[in-house]
């Protein structure tokens, strides 16, 4: 430990009295010690002048544009910006048929609504433009089932179409600050991402079909989870693919 | 559901209105505003795993708290030259005792007072580290002693001496150059 003297005490009880940290018994001794030391005093001189500086020259800081965002974004309060130049770029790939699990307990928005439908498209578009669409590239649903294991809290249901509609793999999207589940198949030259939302609670419906940033979108609640189908392959296609997928038992 | 939503507003209301003081003391401790800003925003996320554990009135000093951790962390991965001081504090706060000198040979007050900004703001990131985020927690950001001794986990006596020692020598640098 250090050693301090009795000066240097002194000299740290001015600097506490300038920062208002002493109670007045206390502050009343540092002014009587102050008064008699002509040092004290000019330490104390010193120390406001240079809080004076501080106050001047280095004021608090507004954070940066856009760090706000940025954060907000990371905890999940708002979806990403995004470039207009993505969609060209996305569009000419794939059809994702995304399929959420359920994240029980941290469930924010309502399966169904325009929250959930721009992350999942964004989800979509952003797996369009990595290197990979997947985190697990696989066609066989015996290994791309076990690989969501550990990784989020439901089994996603995991079907193998074949034909038509290859099973390409799966990965992980968060949407709503909700680890889901997302299957990709292809179709053609397209892809199609399947995203599992959890939907608790929620009667089943039947597919329903719109569209986004220039992306079909299938969607269906069945089992209290709703499937999200997201591709650019035609409104025709994609609504085949849900029929595929539903009409598959997983055991196949 | 209602659980998460909670967590944003209480995100909003306890964590967003300290990004400022987060930011500029992640850009203290790094000197680089990028990686003051991944900082920032990785102690963010940090922070709102764990909102549901902090208390109302001391938000500041937990956030504070987080971004400093992750800070020296970051150095401590990317680049830990920097961080060779902080690792010897024993060390530092022995060698640095005398620094609070009373005797003449400390600047005017008239010198220093002319100090510009660049010049001041130098003086400070010249400092050991311990010093410099102690002075920059208590000079630019406002912060009390006891918040200052929560955030660096030091007891209080250690903040005032290295406030003290801090100060001592960012005068000492500009009322030098100011001659």
């Amino acid at each position: 430990m250090m050693r301090v003297t009795r000066d240097e005490d002194a000299a740290l009880r001015v600097h506490a009295y300038v920062d208002g940290e002493l109670d007045p018994a206390n502050a009343l001794g540092v002014e009587a010690s102050m008064a008699a030391d002509p040092a004290l005093a000019a330490e104390r001189e010193r120390i406001e002048v240079f809080r004076r500086l501080v106050r001047e020259h280095l004021p608090p800081e507004e954070p940066p544009l856009g760090l706000r965002a940025r954060v907000e974004a990371a905890v999940g309060m708002r979806r990403p910006r995004m470039q207009p130049s993505w969609r060209a770029l996305a569009a000419s790939i794939a059809v994702t048929a995304v399929v959420a699990s359920g994240a029980t307990s941290m469930l924010v928005a309502p399966s169904g609504s325009n929250a959930a439908r721009e992350g999942i498209v964004d989800a979509h578009i952003r797996s369009l433009m990595a290197s990979q669409p997947t985190d697990v590239a696989s066609s066989d649903r015996h290994t791309v089932k076990p690989w969501f294991n550990g990784r989020i809290p439901q089994s996603p249901r995991v079907v193998d179409l074949g034909g038509d509609f290859p099973l390409v793999g799966g990965r992980i999207d968060v949407v709503g600050a909700i680890p889901v589940s997302t299957l990709v198949y292809r179709h053609g030259k397209h892809l199609i991402s399947l995203t599992a939302m959890p939907a608790a609670g929620h009667a089943n419906s039947a597919p329903a079909l719109s569209e986004d940033a220039g992306y079909n979108i299938v969607r269906w609640t069945e089992g209290e989870v709703t499937y999200w189908a997201v591709s650019d392959a035609s409104a025709q296609e994609l609504d085949k693919f849900a029929e595929s997928f539903r009409a598959t038992p997983p055991d196949r | 559901m209602g659980g998460d939503e909670d967590h944003h507003q209480r995100f909003t209301r306890l964590v967003l209105p300290h990004l400022g003081d987060a930011y500029a003391l992640a850009r203290w401790i790094t000197a680089n505003r990028a990686d003051a800003e991944d900082i920032v925003q990785d102690a963010s996320l940090r922070a709102f795993r764990a909102i549901a554990n902090v208390a109302e009135g001391t938000s500041r000093a937990w956030f504070l708290t987080i971004v400093r951790n992750t800070a020296y962390t970051w150095l401590r991965n990317n680049r830990p030259s920097a961080l060779m001081v902080v690792d010897d504090l024993e060390k530092l706060e022995s060698e640095q005792v005398a620094t609070t000198n009373l005797d003449r040979g400390t600047p005017e007050t008239a010198l220093i007072a002319k100090t510009e900004a660049a010049s001041l703001e130098a003086a400070i990131a010249e400092l050991p580290p311990a010093c410099r985020e102690t002075l920059v927690l208590r000079d630019v950001q406002g912060l009390g002693y006891r918040e200052i001794s929560q955030v660096t986990g030091v007891p209080i006596g250690t903040v005032m001496s290295r406030l003290a020692r801090g100060r001592a020598q960012v005068i000492k640098t500009i009322g030098g150059k100011s001659t």
